[in-house]
């Protein structure tokens, strides 16, 4: 069981007890009435023969109030997309799937780049979005709730814990974001550990309490990537099309609502999905292309705030962020120990070293080019610049689905 | 034993000069098929790269001509279903050009028959694309007036709008290629005619009340004094 503490300038729901799922479930079924919830799904077709796809349609065939599940497949040919809506049957909510690779939406990507809208290269961030887009094209959802497709220990339980703050209109929560305890028999999560935590307050020790270093570190798993929404916060909200996702979008909601408006909820007591491989010696992929990216994306949050970088600043950045995360190394080995869980302290030493020079890399990027690669514009830009897009979306997914 | 070797021959001796009379006409046929296909190919390459230039395909996103083809699942880039009408329409013309050049009295008639019907096909799709468009403005304004009115059915009205434009649009179309004109006239006329008598009967009975209170404090508010104004403005 965990504590109470309210830590930062969010609030923070915790797992207290043993909540009820049944009256969890009931009362999201009577809020749906007013605020319809959609489950947006971004998989990848390989995740659908892994061990964790099975296990979440079995969970989500359970679950009676969602209004729509939209699926984003990625990598899967004709055939496989048959096969994914064979494996989706047993889920009696509506569920639509939005085939990346078909020629259809193939088509709705150039339609965008013709336009001048840049929606980035194939990943998770183009795929949730285009999904958000879908949702506000139907207009039958008020609440957007993702997860990953690779959780094999998921439960409808998280399903139900992440849409609750969002759904609940006596709440007044705009956006929500998971999180969880990353242990199995070691601790994982150590972007977040060593590299995000670290990095934040060693920004914080050298520019200040800056409002958005303050919100991001309110946050206890910053990079969880399953969060509910309001269909608003979907509509004016850009992201970010790589790594740099979960931190892109943190920044836009901190742009854009009341810190009061958001919240985070304690949405399993374990969790596990498939790992990357650290690659510290290649920083175009793993583990070290999703740190450069979201150093990278932190930089550019924060000197569109007003912060100014420079070789110095970024100099004292790599001292104090080596510092800070040795501190923190020794805190998670003392956590560790006292909860008799394996600590391979010279693996964790490593990550800290490559982190360390994916931030180098990262401030090398940043200034040389600080503008970056834009983000994903919002649907509200879109809808302007194509009026039609909503309609060419619907019929897309509805011509695809036949 | 030779009158009836004449006999057989005659007949394909006359089939041959017939056919060495008729073979330049049908050299002349292949030669403007072939030429007019190449020509209609370079012309299609010409038009998409010109509307490509022009950033046609981005003007009918914005229009919604892509929205409007994609609904007949059709996934290609306007300017490329552009040059390919331009192609296909160069190709028939072609086709008949050629097919005239057979001299064949009845293949002449189809031909004569088909360029009377061309600028009948050019002006309904005139009519069609301004139709279309007249059709999404139109219903675009009364979609702004109506909500701005804090009018609660302003999407339905647009939507009615739209859909009543269209229908009066087609019927012109049809009306123009003399597609059983008279069965269109009619059905137009019907179905116009029995919506606005379907509208004045539904407002003039469900409004009496409402047209009779309006009435009344119209009459009222004439009536009544003005009332005096007691600030001295300055």
């Amino acid at each position: 069981m965990s504590d109470f503490y309210q830590t930062g300038i969010i609030t923070t729901l915790h797992q207290l007890g043993k909540p009820s799922l049944e009256r969890l479930e009931s009362e999201l079924h009577g809020f749906s009435r007013t605020r319809p919830v959609a489950l947006v799904l971004p998989a990848l077709y390989s995740e659908f023969e892994g061990p964790a796809m099975p296990g979440i349609v079995r969970e989500l065939s359970k679950v009676k109030y969602l209004k729509e599940i939209v699926l984003t497949l990625d990598q899967a040919s004709e055939q496989q997309l048959e096969m994914v809506r064979e494996f989706m049957a047993p889920i009696a909510t509506e569920v639509n799937i939005i085939h990346n690779n078909g020629k259809r939406i193939g088509e709705i990507y150039e339609t965008l780049g013709r336009n001048g809208l840049d929606v980035g290269p194939p990943g998770k961030g183009r795929s949730a979005w285009l999904a958000y887009g879908y949702v506000l094209a139907r207009a039958q959802s008020s609440v957007i709730a993702l997860h990953d497709c690779d959780i094999v220990t998921y439960s409808r339980e998280l399903l139900a814990r992440l849409c609750y703050p969002v759904a609940n209109p006596a709440l007044d929560y705009v956006f929500c974001k998971g999180y969880y305890s990353r242990v199995s028999n070691k601790m994982n999560g150590r972007v977040t550990r060593l590299l995000v935590t670290p990095l934040v307050r060693s920004l914080q020790q050298l520019v200040g309490q800056h409002g958005f270093l303050v919100f991001l570190d309110s946050f206890r798993y910053p990079l969880a990537g399953e969060f509910c929404m309001t269909t608003d916060v979907a509509r004016v909200n850009r992201i970010p099309s790589d790594w740099g996702l979960e931190v892109g979008s943190l920044a836009e909601v901190y742009r854009n609502y009341s810190p009061r408006r958001v919240c985070q909820v304690d949405i399993a007591s374990t969790y596990e999905h498939k790992h990357q491989a650290l690659s510290a010696d290649d920083a175009s992929k793993g583990l070290m292309k999703m740190t450069v990216d979201i150093c990278k994306s932190l930089f550019r949050t924060l000197a569109s705030d007003g912060v100014v970088f420079s070789d110095g600043l970024f100099k004292s950045l790599m001292v104090t962020y080596l510092r800070q995360a040795e501190d923190t190394l020794m805190k998670y080995e003392a956590d560790a120990t006292i909860n008799g869980l394996e600590f391979d302290r010279h693996e964790e030493a490593r990550a800290v070293e490559a982190f360390a020079k994916a931030i180098a890399m990262a401030a090398q990027v940043y200034m040389e080019n600080p503008m970056g690669s834009p983000l994903i514009p919002n649907w509200s830009r879109v809808g302007a610049a194509i009026p039609g897009i909503f309609e060419m979306l619907q019929t897309a997914v509805a011509t695809d689905g036949k | 034993m030779t009158e009836f070797l004449n006999l057989m021959l005659e007949p394909l001796q006359e089939v041959f000069l017939k056919f060495k009379s008729f073979l330049p006409n049908l050299l002349a046929m292949l030669v403007i098929l072939l030429v007019g296909i190449l020509l209609a190919k370079i012309l299609r390459i010409i038009v998409v790269k010109l509307l490509i230039a022009v950033k046609f395909d981005s003007w009918s996103d914005r229009m919604g001509f892509t929205t409007l083809i994609r609904k007949g699942d059709v996934w290609t880039k306007p300017s490329a279903i552009l040059g390919a009408i331009v192609f296909w329409l160069l190709a028939i013309v072609t086709l008949m050009v050629g097919l005239s050049a057979l001299k064949v009295a009845a293949i002449d008639q189809v031909v004569g028959h088909f360029f009377g019907y061309m600028p009948r096909v050019f002006s309904a799709s005139i009519i069609l694309v301004v139709g279309y468009i007249l059709a999404g403005f139109v219903s675009r304004a009364v979609l702004i007036t109506a909500a701005n009115s804090g009018f609660h059915y302003a999407k339905l009205l647009a939507e009615t709008v739209r859909v009543l434009l269209a229908v009066m649009t087609l019927a012109m179309v049809m009306e123009q290629l003399k597609i059983a004109p008279n069965i269109v006239i009619a059905a137009f006329s019907i179905i116009f005619g029995g919506i606005v008598v379907a509208l004045s009967i539904a407002f003039g009975v469900g409004g009496i009340g409402v047209a009779k209170r309006m009435i009344e404090r119209e009459a009222t508010e004439t009536t009544a004094e003005e009332p005096k104004d007691e600030i001295e403005h300055i």
